[in-house]
């Protein structure tokens, strides 16, 4: 029985559950190994005057303190622009900017080393908002545009405006989230005979990692190796700002010849690394009076903290989900990256996917308000219709096809008693003086791929053995999301072998080179057709083998390569099915016969190609879709939000592993959830992270969970590409989540008259409690105080 | 005196003297149990060091009252501290299994999915093994139970469902107690030889290396097992920290905020473990943990009982005390508010003789209390509210579980028929201590209790307060919270309309 399509447990799931399964700090300590630490800027910005390291190299263990002089290479990296500094030099642009790496032979030591440091900078006022960017110009990279086609002439556009029958404008926003692995980021490193290092990381990027490593310590990438067994979560979070521990760690083994490893303190990696980004976003809209959306313009401005990292693509993903699963006639969007004076934002699941589809989905919210609809309908009228040349074409030109959105919704809308309970809502608003209750529906289409060309590859080393057993490796990197099994199952298949003798094998630069990193959901897309790649070279060499092996004058069979079966552990022809050869004999046969049972495979995803230049192109292979509904309950008199209700339904194509999907589309839209709701950044005036903790940060408890969860999946028989049929599953719930928003957008509209609402993201109590406020006389029943803000 | 701490590791008889004795318990198991040679156990995470994650849940076996069997609750590894350990049984995830054939916690969480990343998985199974011990009878565990009991655990990866799942499919009835796995006769046996005496060791500072080692561990620690030696030996070492539950100090140490050079426990004192209502008053001792308090109040005083299920979580609850909240002063603890309104009494203790304060007494500034270097709190004492009085109790904060408040309230209002006769009001959050709120209480007495009267209330209260902004919340909230819960507190009393939606 093929192996793909069913609920295997996780790979390490047996050492998930009983201790065994080891991340970096639980890694053998080795002889001599050093405790790594550092010191970060205490300000935001401003220049060093001077650094006094002299009591710290004094202080008992300290073994060396380094700086950026001791990096034997250029002091600059980044995935894209190459401005940010591996350790500060002269500027500080961040709170917690890594200026100096201590090691010593105990962390108690290396933290009191840290204490030591005197750090002498004259301070300047730090950028910290996207208006205080606006207004001191300060920007990583160009303003981007993309105009639908029909949106090029400003006098049709403004027309479009003029003419409407209604328009909306405003500034949206929404806030930053933290990625909150629980394993924090964490690198060890060795220094090798022939001064070489090797890096054992928590990283979603073994290659870049690698690299980053060899540039910083002037060595040659082929003098490094980087490994990931596994990660205690990643989220985006590891994919750029891994490389932080592991140059520290790596410097301190190159420089001191000794074992070093670094395990970051909650508080200093919520300080110190990049996180989702804040949004500001100026728009309008216009649309007719069934609110059937008629042209949108949108200015994305986010905050990118102090160097590029990845927010120049990040931006580029939220311009392309600014229609979302909706076709817009007439759509104009820019985006702009502030460069200001928080650590470096970076990737966190949905990439910028978030912030412009939570934008397009309250804008319909307003809109259903304003037109008098209701908003499912408002939302299922406006939808990319599969087939119609006349909406079916995005802003950027790519073609909307072989969906099931329709009947996502229509399916969600029976299956959640939808009509039913919107009438039960009002009823229970109608009665309540305590509590008032919202429900919404939202969608999403997002795009799968790489929006760069050149990351839409992977390649897979497939070792066979003499015995029958398998290891497999691929670039792609295991965080949780279950990749590891899902390779696992699909050369399980390819050799038709039980899934027990393949094993996939720890990430390691040295067996796959030149990787992208394990992101844009595409970690099984990519890596699965390599191995398959990798294994079809090997299975038609042994079919080749075989059919010499099977043919028979006396039979009167003749060789022929394609009538021979590898499966069920055996191999034998199809003409003669008696007659079997067990797996691993035939292996070992083989081998005698001196054919290569090992292969390396590639994969570069056909048909991607988008103009960034241009904004048009096709940058997505295909479309993950789907939908859900939320129903919240909100006490009037504090803003507490209670989630009661929530109905998932979502095209996935065909599940290479069903149950660990599941796991995928439920975790990401609870953390959502967490990022609509009340997952809150603080920052001081000063540029500080206030919130550096799971005490003061709040990600979703399992009480913050709905009672009623329903999560479901709709087939999708028009979906025939990707590998087994699949799709990617990794971050396209997450962004289902603003659902929950929208239910409490509801829920404070029904409060008011004819008027949408603003809220922001996240609707914290805080937020839901002074929007209910500002609605005077509506929220607490004679309230005569109405709260500012 | 003994001079070590004895305590069994997943069977295992640990002698602990020296710098182990001051490590935090996650620090002893991951480092090594004390020795570069020994195993260590690393099943037990550290995500996030406050307590806050459950990722380091472990579970701690104690005598129960009669000696004669150990009963097993799930605890915070990360902020409790190995001289808490002493004649208990600490099991970690690697002590669950039996061989190779995993524990059918174990199980259910490899068939339902319940683990992603895996890193905080060890937590939710030892935490689950804790509610199987802690559950009565053999009936699947509830989703509710599953819930509260799990809050005390995060998980980033799996949004929670099939967690649920797992501990859905577990049948108690096939889920053997921790008890029957090990040798709990001989370890009570062994307790027993070790007698009843007090203990002090003496910690040095720690050469283990770990990313999350302490900055400094403490240095003199003694264990009392009486009121008398406790009195004694605080008299002699004033300067020296009491610890209860240590689930703030914990916290705090590992923040390289607090490393005391003295320490004595209350927990390991008999007399203080009171938990008892004599004429009316509820008396807790210092000892008591919150979970024996939750259990106790259910009747006793239901308010109470509703709100304490969110204070900390079930791991923190279990070791965490009443008094320890109280004597930590925090003007945002939980415990405060009740006991302003309801007008509790402390019994403070030294070698010189006994004396009650008030509450509100005990209070005198932000952090500063009513306490003598050389007194102990020994017991508060707690009306009981009768038939005519309205307790309303509030915690707000930004997630309902696992959170600490942005805002409490508590009212003790007293009616007799329409009329209110007495109020009394107390608010936290709103300033450097727990406030009462004079002039609202005043605007109420007398009069009838209606929407309008609290109405212009909560509108007073808003001028008895000035709360600051922080980050979890603004000013304008705290002040916005504190006015309209008089509102939704008489929608609770007199409106009935008490929704408490599908939580």
């Amino acid at each position: 029985m093929p192996s793909v399509g069913q609920s295997l447990p996780h790979d390490s799931a047996t050492g998930h559950v009983t201790g065994a399964a080891r991340y970096i700090d639980d890694l053998p300590r080795l002889d001599r190994e050093l405790c790594v630490d550092f010191v970060g800027s205490p300000v935001a910005a401003g220049r060093i005057r001077s650094l006094d390291l002299t009591a710290a190299r004094q202080a008992p263990g300290v073994v060396c303190l380094l700086t950026y002089n001791d990096l034997g290479g250029p002091n600059h990296f980044g995935p894209i622009i190459p401005d940010e500094p591996f350790l500060a030099a002269e500027e500080v642009a961040y709170v917690g900017q890594p200026i100096v790496v201590i090691a010593a032979e105990t962390a108690a030591a290396a933290r009191k080393a840290r204490e030591l440091v005197v750090v002498d900078i004259e301070e300047r006022k730090p950028i910290l908002s996207i208006d205080e960017a606006l207004h001191a110009n300060s920007f990583i990279g160009p303003e981007r545009h993309m105009v639908s086609p029909g949106a090029e002439s400003d006098a049709a556009f403004e027309e479009a405006f003029r003419t409407a029958p209604h328009t909306l404008s405003g500034r949206f926003f929404s806030g930053g989230q933290e990625q909150f692995y629980f394993e924090t980021q964490a690198a060890m490193s060795m220094r090798g005979e022939s001064g070489d290092i090797r890096v054992i990381s928590s990283t979603q990027n073994t290659t870049e990692t690698q690299a980053v490593v060899a540039e910083a310590l002037g060595l040659g990438m082929h003098q490094v190796v980087c490994e990931c067994h596994r990660m205690g979560g990643g989220f985006g979070g590891k994919e750029t700002q891994s490389a932080i521990t592991a140059v520290m760690t790596a410097l301190v083994a190159q420089k001191t010849g000794r074992p070093a490893r670094l395990t970051l303190r909650r508080g200093d990696d919520m300080q110190i690394t990049g996180k989702r980004h804040a949004y500001q976003t100026d728009y309008r809209v216009a649309f007719n009076s069934d609110g059937r959306l008629i042209a949108a313009q949108m200015a994305f401005y986010s905050n990118g903290g102090a160097f590029a990292d990845l927010s120049t693509s990040v931006m580029e993903r939220t311009m392309l989900h600014a229609d979302n699963a909706y076709h817009v006639p007439m759509l104009r969007v820019t985006g702009q990256v502030c460069r200001t004076n928080l650590p470096p934002n970076t990737a966190f699941r949905g990439f910028g996917g978030p912030q412009g589809v939570a934008l397009i989905e309250s804008l319909l919210e307003d809109i259903a308000k304003v037109v008098g609809r209701d908003a499912f309908d408002v939302r299922r009228a406006n939808l990319y219709r599969d087939g119609d040349d006349s909406r079916n074409v995005t802003h950027y030109g790519q073609i909307v096809r072989d969906h099931v959105m329709d009947e996502t919704f229509d399916r969600l809308a029976a299956s959640s008693s939808y009509r039913h309970r919107v009438a039960k809502v009002a009823e229970f608003n109608a009665a309540s003086r305590t509590h008032v209750k919202g429900i919404a529906i939202s969608s999403i289409k997002f795009g799968i791929s790489f929006t760069t060309k050149f990351l839409n590859q992977a390649n897979a080393l497939v070792n066979v053995y003499t015995d029958g057993t398998v290891q497999v490796s691929t670039g792609g990197t295991e965080m949780g999301q279950g990749l590891y099994t899902k390779i696992q199952q699909i050369v399980a298949d390819e050799f038709g072998l039980e899934p027990a003798r393949v094993r996939v094998m720890a990430t390691s630069s040295e067996k796959s080179n030149n990787t992208s990193p394990t992101a844009a959901s595409a970690g099984a897309d990519l890596n699965g057709m390599a191995a398959i790649d990798a294994c079809r070279k090997i299975t038609n060499r042994m079919r080749v083998y075989a059919a010499g092996l099977f043919a028979s004058a006396e039979r009167g069979l003749v060789a022929a390569p394609e009538h021979i079966v590898i499966d069920q552990g055996a191999v034998w022809d199809d003409r003669a099915p008696s007659h079997r050869l067990d797996f691993g004999q035939f292996c070992a046969m083989a081998r005698r016969e001196r054919v290569d049972i090992g292969a390396r495979g590639f994969y570069a995803t056909p048909g991607v190609d988008y103009n960034r230049e241009t904004g048009r192109g096709n940058p997505f292979f295909y479309y993950t879709t789907g939908a859900a509904i939320a129903e919240v309950t909100i006490d009037r008199f504090t803003g507490e939000l209670v989630f009661d209700r929530a109905d998932l339904l979502m095209d996935i194509g065909r599940a290479i592993n069903p149950g660990i999907d599941r796991g995928q589309v439920i975790g990401g839209f609870i953390q959502g959830v967490g990022w609509v709701t009340n997952e809150e950044l603080r920052y001081n005036d000063a540029g500080h992270l206030l919130s550096t903790g799971p005490t003061t940060y709040k990600i979703p408890n399992i009480t913050d969970t709905p009672r009623v969860f329903n999560v479901d999946f709709i087939n999708n028989p028009k979906h025939q590409k990707n590998v087994r049929l699949s799709k990617a599953v990794g971050e396209p719930p997450l962004m289902l989540g603003v659902a929950v928003w929208l239910a409490a957008k509801n829920a404070l509209q029904s409060l008011n008259g004819g008027e949408p609402v603003s809220l922001s993201i996240p609707a914290t109590g805080e937020e839901l409690l002074t929007r209910m406020t500002a609605l005077v006389g509506q929220a607490v029943p004679d309230a005569a105080k109405v709260g500012c803000r | 005196m003994r001079n070590s701490l004895v305590f069994y590791v997943n069977g295992s008889r640990h002698e602990v003297r020296g710098e182990a004795a001051g490590l935090t318990l996650s620090d002893y198991l991951r480092g090594g149990c004390g020795s570069l040679q020994g195993d260590r156990l690393c099943g037990t995470k550290i995500a996030c060091a406050e307590g806050d994650c459950g990722a380091c849940t472990v579970l701690v076996g104690k005598p129960a009252d009669d000696e004669r069997s150990v009963v097993y609750q799930s605890i915070d590894a990360c902020i409790a501290f190995v001289y808490q350990m002493d004649r208990r049984h600490v099991v970690t995830v690697e002590g669950l299994q039996d061989g190779d054939t995993l524990s059918p916690v174990q199980q259910a969480m490899i068939d339902c999915h319940g683990s992603q990343c895996g890193f905080c998985t060890p937590g939710f199974v030892m935490a689950l093994q804790g509610l199987v011990e802690e559950s009565e009878g053999d009936q699947p565990l509830e989703d509710e139970t599953l819930r509260l009991g799990l809050s005390g655990n995060l998980c980033r990866c799996t949004g929670y469902s099939q967690i649920l799942d797992a501990g859905k499919r577990l049948d108690p009835k096939r889920v053997a107690s921790i008890s029957k796995r090990y040798d709990t006769t001989a370890m009570l046996a062994d307790f027993a030889t070790l007698g009843d005496g007090p203990v002090r060791v003496n910690s040095r500072d720690t050469h283990l290396s770990n990313g999350h080692a302490p900055a400094a561990p403490p240095v003199d620690i003694f264990l009392p097992s009486t009121l008398d030696e406790l009195l004694e030996h605080r008299a002699q070492h004033p300067d020296a920290r009491l610890i209860s539950g240590a689930t703030d100090i914990g916290v705090q140490f590992n923040h390289g905020k607090v490393a005391p050079a003295a320490l004595i426990t209350t927990q390991t004192v008999r007399e203080l473990n009171r938990l008892e209502v004599i004429d009316g008053q509820l008396v807790i001792g210092a000892a008591t943990s919150w979970a024996r308090i939750e259990a106790y109040t259910k009747n006793a005083i239901p308010a109470y009982h509703a709100i304490l299920t969110r204070f900390g979580s079930p791991q923190v609850r279990h070791v965490g005390t009443l008094i320890g909240n109280l004597a930590n002063a925090s003007p945002i603890a939980d415990s405060i508010p009740l006991h302003y309104v309801a007008q509790s009494t402390l019994e403070l203790a030294s070698i010189r003789g006994r004396r009650e304060v008030p509450i509100e007494e005990f209070y005198l500034g932000y952090k500063q209390l009513d306490l003598q270097p050389d007194e102990v709190i020994v017991a508060v004492r707690t009306p009981l509210p009768k038939a005519n009085v309205r307790l309303r109790l509030y915690k707000v904060s930004k997630r309902r579980d696992m959170d600490i408040s942005t805002v409490t309230l508590a009212f003790w209002l007293e009616v007799e028929g329409d009329l209110c006769t007495a109020a009394r009001i107390a608010t936290g959050g709103v300033g450097p201590t727990v406030v009462r709120l004079p002039r609202a209480e005043e605007s109420l007495v007398a009069r009838p209790l209606t929407l309008e009267a609290m109405q212009t209330a909560g509108r007073i209260a808003r001028d008895e307060i000035q709360p600051i902004s922080d980050v979890r919340g603004g000013a304008e909230y705290r002040l916005q919270l504190v006015e309209n819960l008089f509102a939704k507190c008489w929608h609770e009393v007199k409106g009935g309309e008490v929704f408490s939606g599908s939580k």
